[in-house]
Order: structure tokens, then C-alpha cells, then sequence
């Protein structure tokens, strides 16, 4: 099955997989070239594949993210631990030009504002508030030009990270019942587990411990094996402030791969 | 008979084990600052220019402490800075009986803060190799060599010296880097050499927060062994422009030769190897990687006792900037791997000095850290910085675009950290349970024996407050012993010496430092705690010119005297 067959199947079965499927041959043939000189490692050409891929399709949220995730892999693959901040400036680069020349591509500015995250575990701490800040910026540009459940919870757990003092919080909170409320129109998807953590932990952020408790319930009712919200609900006090504060750490990476949301449902 | 004497030495042991467990609780630091007679209280200095309420937020700075048995009665004193206009800086003479008389005025020393010069640091060194420290006072503005004259008295040297020049000096250490038996001095300097109390130009503050390269650097200074210095920092291979905060010495891979480490505010450390022929080599990219921290102290001390000396640098730790502090474990290869994490080390706060001691004396050196930027108002400075970081195209070199701080709070209020050292593997803090954990802001510790019992104690700088003054009571028990050393080839001051000694089947590593850690120097004598061991197995003394002796049969729980090649002397 080609990867333009499975975007189109899975766009059958799951509505979010629509922002995935493109008729653009073109872009799925640069997209399967990138896979395949990323699975030997050549990293540069796999760039280039996917920079022509979503050249020819800029919206496609697959493309995108696969090419940042190829940018993460070289990066580590370069440097110990996290890799140079430099090695993050191409995609960033890419998506600058590539919002510029598409800008109401909406999944376009999300992944721009992903490319500054991806960024931030391998910079100085004053620097991540930079990146985070310009992340930030493009979550809401995203937001703006379409409001999705996914744009919403990044942007709304994005505001997580930021210390209480910022008084982002709230801000999460906002975006956060917003993506919660669609995915409860919606039907219930394995990704959805992500709000309930989210949402939960911005109640815990805005000091409203009963109402985080009983999210977390809600969704470990709903996804009984998720250990994160084991995590959560087994913890209390100091424990609980000190495992969501490691959580938020933000010297360690967040998970920005998108593909649970045509991989899984 | 024989079950006599096996039930006395049961009896002898399990005396032993219950003051052990007993010295295993309780508090162990006792304030004693104001019946010592140590409290005067330090000043910031203030600014008279247009960008003196922006500079009132990032000079906070200038408090600190330095020991040194200056008159040579056997008993360390403690010089004290003081940074406001006219301020005066204190020489506290112990009067070998806890409390201490300031002597400052009389000896000369008192008086280094005018409207071109703040005392920023301070460093005893025995310049000219007479056996009397000699009183190095660092300023942003013209540092000071002042040389004891005997007697009680010092006199200014600086000019004759060949010291005299403007820098905004903020550190300094003393070590023989060539082993030419002559203690050479390494100045570390914050802000470029503009004329901080009159700049011509705004444009002084830090370019950026992580690599910036338009501070003070380094100067080195060799000795020449006629009572000058030469400057020779690119002779030697140290080019640095960054904002040094602090440097510290010691022999990394056991060659002989004194390597050394800079921390930096905003940005990169850097590691120097001493190449033995008078020269460096930055190895910082492979040896500890390029680090974009605010690097604000550096001690050198064995804490895992595998005989390698180990490095502690404090950094930034707050909810809006984790960065960690670096605990370098010395991997014996010249790289070093950052244990801070593993160990429980990495997290202090807005960390300043730090020292390596044996608190308890069970012969693994504990740490005591202090901290703290600024404690004053309740409204907080952190959203009006972070909201000049993300304007774009902000010139952070132009003062003029830093916010005023006015009565807001940064990182201030924080608890200090004694970390006690469990087995080399990990830390555990037990500043509250010892009555160290005030919220002062401080910058420099020092540790001495001020009343020769065998227990550290410790003096804090803090700034704009008073200092403490801690005495250690803890209760008898473990064993320990010190060492003085003198240099007869090497430096006499011994500066850079290694004692090994091993007691109760481990050996453990000590050196003697030339003013590492930040805004604090600690006493000079080599202090071993040595557990419920009473016996001395082995000593060894590598000086500094390489030369090793061995000794046997030394006893415990004294201090003793050991001359370069002459033998020892119990006190």
C-alpha cells in the first residue's frame, strides 16, 4: 500500500487524516523518496525530499512533520543529547519561506511554530523562552486561519510550559477546555488521552486541584492504561508539583510527532 | 586476660559507634556572627551615571571573605569586603577565642571603596615568598596588592608591582602555573574595562545571555620573582572576552601541573589544560563541552575519593531558567561528565559560592552552597526581563534597553544548601536541620578552623546584609587532622600541594587552592576528616614542584606542620 493510498484510507476512517490526504502526486512521490534516504540515513537528501514535498503540498500536516522528525533524528545523530541549535535552523528556515509563500496554510504555521519547539532542548535557557515565545506566535497564527483540535492543544499545552508567573496558565486552561469540548463532539480517539492530561494539568497550574483530579479521572476512565495519568492520580502535594514540573522540564524534548494522528485511532 | 582486653576493646568500639550516632543528629552550626564580633553589614555599590538604576540590578555584587592567618599566631583571620561609596573593608584579627577584632584601619587595609573603585573580591597571596600572606583586593576599577609587612602592617604595592591598571576585576586566584617556585596571579574580570562609574558609551551590558564575548576575560599576571608581574595572558594561550565570575585551580589528570576553569555569566565556560611548559590549552569543547549556563563559582575537590580531583560550578536554577549546576565528575582522560543531576546537586537556585568541606569530618567532602540574586520587593523582576528577551532585534549591549529593577525581586529568598556527601554517590541537604539555610542573598563562603577544635566552620558573605558567621559544635566523635605546609623549593604558601592520605583502608585527596570558589577563600591548611579512624596509615605530599614525600606514624586530631623536605611538626 503506497503512503498516499493509506493517507487516503485512513482520511476515510478518521476526519483529521482529511488535512493528511492530498491528490498531489508529486508530493507523495518526494514524500516516499524522503522515507526511503531517510531509512539509510541520508539525512540531507530525505530534507530535500520533504522540502519538496511540502513545497508541492504545503498544508499537508504528515509531510511536515515527518520532516521534522528527520530534522530531529539528524540532529541527535550529529551532536550528544539534544544537537546543536543550529542544527535546527534549515526547518526553521523552510517553514519561514514556505508561510510566507502559503499564508493560509494553517497546518504550515502549526509546524512552524513546532520547528521553534523542536529547537528548544538543544538551546540555553533564555533562548528557549525566545523559541518558545515565536512558537507561540505561530500556534496562534494556525489557530487563527483554522481553529483544530490539534493547533488548540499544542498551543494550549505549549502555555503550560511557561512558569506560573508569566500568568499563561489561564491561557492554556482557555484553549485547552476549547479542545476538549471538540473532542467530545467528536468521538473518542487514542490521541484524545492528551487533552485529558493537559487540561488537567492547567487546573493543577491554576490551582484548582479538585477540578484536575477529576479530569484525570475522566480520562483515566476513558484510557485505563495510560500511565501518565496513573502517574497523576497517584500523586498529591509536593509529589504531584515535583512530577509536573519534570514533566514541563524544558530541557527535555516534547514529543512533537504527529503521527498518532493518522496511525492510530 | 585475653577476654579482658576483648571486652575493653568492644567497649572502646561501641563508645565509638554511639558518639558517632550521636553526632549523626542534631544542629551542627551555631550563628555566632554577632558575639564574634563579624557583623558589619555589606552595601551594594550605587551608580552616579544615566544608567544607574539599570546597572543597580546586575551589580549586586562585592561581598566576600577571605581567610588567611595574616599575622602568623597560629589562628586564621578573615578579611571581609564592604562595596558602597567609602565603605570600609574589614580585617577581622582573631582573638583565638571566637570572637575577632576589626584591625582593617590599623593595618592599612579598610579603606578601597571611593567613586573610582569598588571592592568587588579579595585574595591573600604571599607575593613576594616571605611566608607572610600578602592582601590582593579586587575592585571594578584599580585592584590593590597590598604587601604584610609584618607586625600588623601592610603597604601598597600595586604600582611597584606592575599591577596597576583598570579592569572591572571581580575574582582573582594565586598558583604557580610553571612551577618557577613563585606564585603567579590570575584576574578575572566581569564587565570590559570601560570606566563603569563613567561610561562614555551604553553600550557595556552582556550582548546576549548565553555567548557572550564582550566582558572582561582573564588577565594573567607571572610572578617574575622580584616583587613584579608581567602580564602574559596571550603568551600563555588564555583569550577570553567573556564575563568572568569566577576560575579555579587544580591538577585534573595528576601530571604536576595546575590546570584551571573559568565560569562565566552568560555563556561558556572554559577549561584550560596546563600544557608543563609554561602555556594552556583550551579544552573545553572536548573536555567539558560548550556550555550555555551563567556560570558563577568554581571549586576543585575529590568528592567520590577515586584520587581525581572533581569540579562544582553553580548556575541558574529557577522556574523561568533551568539550567542546573554542573557537578564535573573528572573521568581521568581530561573529560569531565555532569553528575549534578545523579547526584542531587544540580538544583540551588540562583547559585553563587559553593565550597567542597568535610563538615562531619567522615572523610567525604560535603557542600555548602549559597545563593540568591536579589531579595527585596514581592513583586518580581522575572516578566520585565523576559519581556526585553523577546522584543526582536533587541540590542541587549545597550543598557539603556535592560529594564530597571527598582525594588522587585529576582531569585531572591533563597535557602542556602549544605549538601552532605553520602559515600561519593550521592547528596543530601541538611541545611535546615543545621540551622544554614537563611534566605540572605549570598555570594562567598569561606571555611576555616577559626578556634582549632578539628571542626570547619563557616564564614558567608552576603550582599547588602550581614555576614554569618557559623561555628561548627558538632559533638565530639570523629576523628580528623590538619596540615600546614610550607613550600621551601616550591612556593612557600604551598599553593597547589596534593596530600593523599589513607586511613581506615581508603586514601582521599586533598590540595591546596590559591582562592578557588567565588568571592570566598578558605583557610590554606589541608583539613582530612578521618571517621572513627585514629590511626594514619600513609601521607603523601606532592608539592608543587613535583617533589613527593611519604610519612608514617602521624597522629590524629592535631594539627601538624610539615616543611618542604624538612619533615613534620606537631602543634
Amino acid at each position: 500500500m503506497s503512503r498516499r493510498t493509506f493517507a487516503c484510507l485512513a482520511a476515510r476512517l478518521f476526519p483529521v487524516c482529511l488535512l493528511l490526504a492530498s491528490p498531489m502526486t508529486g508530493a507523495d512521490d518526494a514524500f516516499d523518496k524522503a522515507e526511503r534516504a531517510l531509512a539509510s540515513k541520508d539525512f540531507d537528501s530525505a530534507l530535500g525530499s520533504f522540502e519538496e514535498a511540502l513545497t508541492a503540498d504545503p498544508d499537508n500536516l504528515r509531510n511536515a512533520s515527518e520532516y521534522r522528525q528527520a530534522t530531529i533524528q539528524k540532529a541527535i545523530a550529529g551532536h550528544p543529547k539534544e544537537g546543536s541549535p543550529a542544527d535546527f535552523d534549515r526547518e526553521i528556515a523552510f517553514f519561514g519561506k514556505l508561510t510566507e509563500a502559503n499564508p493560509k496554510a494553517s497546518n504550515a504555521f502549526l509546524n512552524y511554530g513546532f520547528s521553534y519547539v523542536d529547537k528548544i532542548p538543544a538551546a540555553g535557557s533564555i533562548t528557549q523562552v525566545i523559541l518558545a515565545n515565536n512558537a507561540l506566535g505561530y500556534f496562534t497564527k494556525s489557530i487563527e486561519l483554522k481553529s483544530t483540535w490539534i493547533a488548540l492543544y499544542t498551543r494550549g499545552n505549549s502555555y503550560l510550559y511557561w512558569p506560573r508567573i508569566f500568568g499563561r496558565a489561564p491561557l492554556a486552561l482557555d484553549d485547552l477546555e476549547k479542545a476538549y469540548a471538540m473532542q467530545k463532539a467528536e468521538g473518542k480517539k487514542s490521541y484524545h488521552v492528551r487533552v485529558y492530561i493537559s487540561l488537567g494539568d492547567a487546573y493543577w497550574k491554576t490551582d484548582n486541584l479538585d477540578k484536575a483530579r477529576a479530569i484525570w479521572k475522566e480520562g483515566a476512565a476513558q484510557f485505563p492504561d495510560s500511565t501518565p495519568l496513573k502517574d497523576r492520580l497517584a500523586r498529591d502535594g509536593d509529589a504531584l508539583k515535583d512530577y509536573i514540573d519534570n514533566v514541563l522540564d524544558p530541557n527535555k524534548r516534547v514529543d512533537t510527532n504527529l503521527r498518532e494522528l493518522w496511525m492510530t485511532q | 586476660m585475653k577476654r579482658v582486653l576483648l571486652a575493653t576493646v568492644a567497649c572502646g568500639l561501641a563508645g565509638g559507634a554511639a558518639l558517632l550516632a550521636d553526632a549523626a543528629v542534631g544542629r551542627w552550626f551555631q550563628d555566632v556572627t554577632q558575639e564574634a564580633g563579624v557583623n558589619q553589614k555589606h552595601t551594594n555599590r550605587s551608580f552616579d551615571n544615566p544608567y544607574a538604576k539599570i546597572m543597580a540590578g546586575y551589580t549586586a555584587l562585592g561581598a566576600s571573605a577571605s581567610v588567611a592567618d595574616y599575622d602568623g599566631d597560629g589562628y586564621d583571620d578573615v578579611f571581609v569586603t564592604d562595596s558602597k561609596l567609602g565603605g570600609k573593608n574589614h580585617l577581622y584579627h582573631n582573638n583565638h577565642n571566637f570572637t575577632f577584632t576589626d584591625v582593617a584601619d590599623q593595618a592599612g587595609v579598610a579603606d578601597d571603596n571611593d567613586d573610582q573603585n569598588a571592592t568587588a573580591d579579595s585574595l591573600w597571596f604571599d607575593y613576594n615568598n616571605d611566608g607572610r600572606p600578602d592582601l590582593f583586593v579586587v575592585r571594578f576599577g584599580h585592584s590593590k596588592l597590598y604587601e604584610n609587612l609584618g607586625g600588623g602592617k601592610f603597604v601598597d604595592v600595586t604600582k611597584k608591582a606592575g599591577l596597576d591598571r583598570y579592569s572591572n576585576a571581580i575574582t582573582a586566584i594565586a598558583f604557580d602555573y610553571d612551577r618557577d617556585g613563585q606564585l603567579d596571579l590570575f584576574v578575572g574580570s566581569y564587565f570590559q574595562p570601560i570606566n563603569i562609574f563613567k561610561p562614555d558609551s551604553p553600550r557595556f551590558f552582556p550582548e546576549n545571555f548565553e555567548t557572550a564575548n564582550n566582558g572582561g576575560g582573564v588577565t594573567v599576571y607571572h610572578n617574575n620573582g622580584n616583587g613584579t608581574f608581567t602580564d602574559v595572558t596571550a603568551k600563555v594561550g588564555v583569550a577570553l572576552s567573556g564575563w568572568t565570575l569566577d576560575m579555579g585551580h587544580g591538577d585534573m589528570d595528576n601530571d604536576g601541573f595546575d590546570d584551571f576553569y573559568v565560569a562565566c555569566d552568560f555563556g561558556t565556560d572554559h577549561l584550560f589544560h596546563n600544557n608543563g611548559n609554561g602555556t594552556f590549552t583550551d579544552i573545553t569543547e572536548k573536555a567539558i563541552g560548550f556550555d550555555t549556563k551563567k556560570g558563577m563559582n568554581v571549586d576543585w575537590g575529590d568528592y567520590d575519593n577515586d584520587g581525581l580531583l572533581d569540579i562544582y560550578v553553580t548556575n541558574i536554577t529557577d522556574d523561568y531558567m533551568r539550567e542546573g549546576n554542573f557537578l564535573w565528575h573528572n573521568n581521568g582522560n581530561l573529560t569531565f561528565t555532569d553528575v549534578s543531576r545523579e547526584t542531587g546537586t544540580a538544583e540551588t537556585g540562583w547559585g553563587w559560592g559553593a565550597k567542597f568541606f568535610d563538615f562531619d569530618n567522615d572523610g567525604w567532602l560535603d557542600l555548602y552552597v549559597v545563593n540568591g540574586w536579589v531579595s527585596a520587593g514581592k513583586e518580581s523582576y522575572v516578566p520585565d526581563i523576559f519581556s526585553m528577551i523577546v522584543k526582536p532585534g533587541i540590542d541587549l549591549a545597550d543598557a539603556r534597553n535592560w529594564p530597571p529593577m527598582g525594588n522587585k525581586s529576582l531569585s531572591g529568598y533563597e535557602k542556602k544548601k549544605l549538601f552532605h556527601n553520602e559515600h561519593g554517590q550521592s547528596f543530601r541537604d541538611v541545611a535546615a536541620q543545621h540551622g544554614v539555610d537563611s534566605t540572605r542573598d549570598g555570594r562567598g563562603v569561606a571555611v576555616a578552623d577559626f578556634d582549632n577544635d578539628g571542626r570547619l566552620d563557616l564564614f558567608v558573605a552576603n550582599a547588602n546584609s550581614e555576614p554569618y558567621l557559623y561555628r561548627n559544635t558538632m559533638p565530639a566523635g570523629p576523628h580528623w587532622v590538619q596540615f600546614s605546609l610550607e613550600g621551601t623549593k616550591s612556593n612557600r604558601a604551598a599553593v597547589g600541594a596534593q596530600v593523599r592520605l589513607t586511613a581506615g583502608g581508603m586514601t582521599r585527596l586533598q590540595f591546596i587552592s590559591g582562592g578557588n570558589s567565588f568571592a570566598g577563600q578558605s583557610s590554606n591548611r589541608i583539613h582530612f576528616g578521618l571517621g572513627e579512624s585514629s590511626k594514619i596509615d600513609r601521607v603523601e605530599v606532592r608539592w608543587p614542584t613535583g617533589q613527593r614525600e611519604v610519612f608514617s606514624g602521624l597522629v590524629a586530631d592535631k594539627l601538624q606542620k610539615i616543611v618542604e623536605g624538612k619533615g613534620t611538626k606537631t602543634k
